[in-house]
């Protein structure tokens, strides 16, 4: 079972994330803003981190930034949720190593489609990996 | 009792009125400064208390409602498998008695409408089928005829979150409310929700749209999705409400709206001056190639403000019929906006003829008429 961090500070939209993934079979974790995510990321592995742009203490840009310069936590696959549309500010977070981005408001279905996708994506590459190594 | 409380009054009255006047002035400025303090402090308290009962009772409803909201709408099992219209909530969950407060019905609508500010797809359209099934659009409605217009504009917001459609009768009034913030708001709101004649208003509005109101109407316009855009030039041609025109004016611009061009270019002949220096913007923007001529005639007749449109619409039509007359205006004009301009429209042409020209100017001119030429050359200043 996949784990995935959610970093929103919105309330709503954080526990209607948060049950639309677990009943999808996931395993959940929130966080209210950047301060709380850093600690969280800090103590467990994750799959799957969804983050908003627009936080308290650190934005979601910081969090995606943080993530890809741990060598540890490269890996994690960063999807970035916001109702910032500028094209500057997308550009930006996948310069920073953002794997996707959703513009709000967004489709549930899509969501889901886009985290089984990376998923996919990177259980194929360290198959990959593996294959190599033999 | 009452009246030992008279003769109390009566002496403190017979005292008062035997004091200096500056004394009885100062007593009656205590007594006002007291009583409006008092006055003060109680609605603040007042108004305190409210909203801190309103928090306590929205806390203990709210998560009530999410899970009402998650179980319905988010985790709605027939989400994946029928099309949002067929889907059937449970009734049982949608009538609780706790759902029956008008209140709680307005902390549900909010709700919903956070909701549907995160969710579209069909999340979003259920969020809609809930509003419309909790039969919430009737608070939304009775919203519209309160008399207060802060109470209008929260219902006019709802129901155009909602996609609800306002019917004329109901809308249209209020697109011409004397309340500039109740008119703004009717007005988007009959945008978005009117999918077929969204601009029917325009025929009607009498009151002025502000400037700011045009910018948020421009807005609207330009990022709703499906909206159907007419010929604006209806109303250029027909409209009495100056700010309406001048609007549509903007309009016609932004679509190129080029069968537009002959009612631009009959407002040549206004006699207001601001309405003049519009039109002949938009037909610059247009690049509308047969007003250049009757641009070129009226110059020397328009105060300053038609002049540098004129000059600006020469540069964007850029047709390179009129270099001459540029580089005249550049050369001997009096006044620097006009020079400014003028060069700038010579250079934007962009021509070998244009570029010829301008090179002479820079070898041949004094030093102030090259320094404008720099600066306009300079792509970097706009």
């Amino acid at each position: 079972m996949a784990t995935i961090l959610i970093i929103e500070d919105d309330d709503i939209m954080l526990k209607a994330i948060r049950n639309i993934l677990t009943k999808s079979g996931y395993e959940v974790l929130t966080a209210k803003d950047g301060k709380e995510a850093f600690e969280l990321l800090d103590n467990k592995e994750y799959d799957v981190v969804i983050t908003d742009l627009m936080m308290p203490y650190a934005n979601g840009l910081e969090v995606v930034s943080r993530l890809r310069s741990d060598a540890t936590k490269r890996h994690v696959s960063i999807i970035v949720v916001s109702s910032v549309g500028n094209e500057e500010t997308i550009t930006e977070a996948f310069r920073l190593g953002a794997d996707d981005y959703l513009k709000k408001p967004i489709m549930a279905g899509e969501l889901l489609i886009r985290i089984k996708k990376l998923l996919d994506n990177r259980a194929a590459s360290s198959a990959k990996l593996v294959t190599k190594k033999k | 009792m009452f009246s030992s409380l008279f003769n109390l009054v009566f002496s403190a009255y017979e005292q008062f009125i035997y004091l200096p006047l500056f004394i009885e002035i100062a007593i009656v400025f205590i007594y006002i400064a007291v009583f409006a303090t008092v006055i003060a402090y109680s609605v603040i308290l007042y108004k305190r208390w409210k909203a801190y009962v309103e928090e306590k009772r929205l806390a203990f409803i709210s998560p009530k409602i999410e899970q009402m909201i998650t179980e319905q709408v988010l985790l709605n099992e027939n989400l994946e498998r029928l099309p949002v219209e067929e889907i059937e909530f449970d009734r049982a969950a949608l009538d609780d008695p706790a759902f029956k407060h008008k209140w709680v019905r307005q902390a549900i609508i909010d709700i919903i409408i956070q909701y549907r500010r995160n969710f579209r797809g069909e999340v979003g359209e259920l969020l809609r089928k809930l509003y419309i099934d909790m039969d919430l659009g009737k608070e939304s409605f009775d919203k519209l005829k309160n008399i207060r217009w802060e109470i209008q504009i929260k219902a006019l917001t709802e129901l155009t979150k909602m996609d609800i459609t306002i019917s004329d009768v109901t809308i249209l009034p209020l697109t011409n409310s004397l309340k500039p913030e109740l008119r703004a708001a009717a007005r988007n709101a009959y945008v978005q929700l009117s999918k077929n004649e969204p601009f029917k208003f325009f025929d009607i509005a009498t009151e002025p749209l502000l400037p700011w109101d045009q910018l948020e109407l421009f807005k609207i316009i330009t990022t709703t999705k499906e909206i159907s855009i007419p010929n604006f030039s209806r109303w250029v041609s027909y409209s009495d409400n100056k700010s309406i025109v001048s609007f549509c004016l903007k309009l016609i611009a932004h679509y190129d709206q080029q069968s537009a061009i002959p009612a631009v270019m009959g407002l040549l002949n206004n006699k207001d001056h601001m309405f003049r220096a519009d039109a002949i913007n938009c037909l610059g923007k247009l690049s509308a190639e047969q007003s250049e001529s009757k641009l070129i005639e009226i110059y020397n007749t328009q105060p300053l403000i038609c002049q540098l449109e004129i000059l600006k619409a020469i540069g964007r039509i850029a047709s390179g019929r009129h270099l001459e007359f540029l580089k005249n205006e550049f050369l001997y004009s009096y006044n620097f906006d006009i020079r400014m301009n003028a060069a700038r429209s010579l250079i934007r042409h962009n021509t070998p003829i244009s570029r010829a020209m301008v090179q002479e100017m820079l070898e041949t001119s004094e030093e102030e008429a090259k320094l404008i030429i720099k600066h306009c050359q300079n792509p970097l200043i706009k």
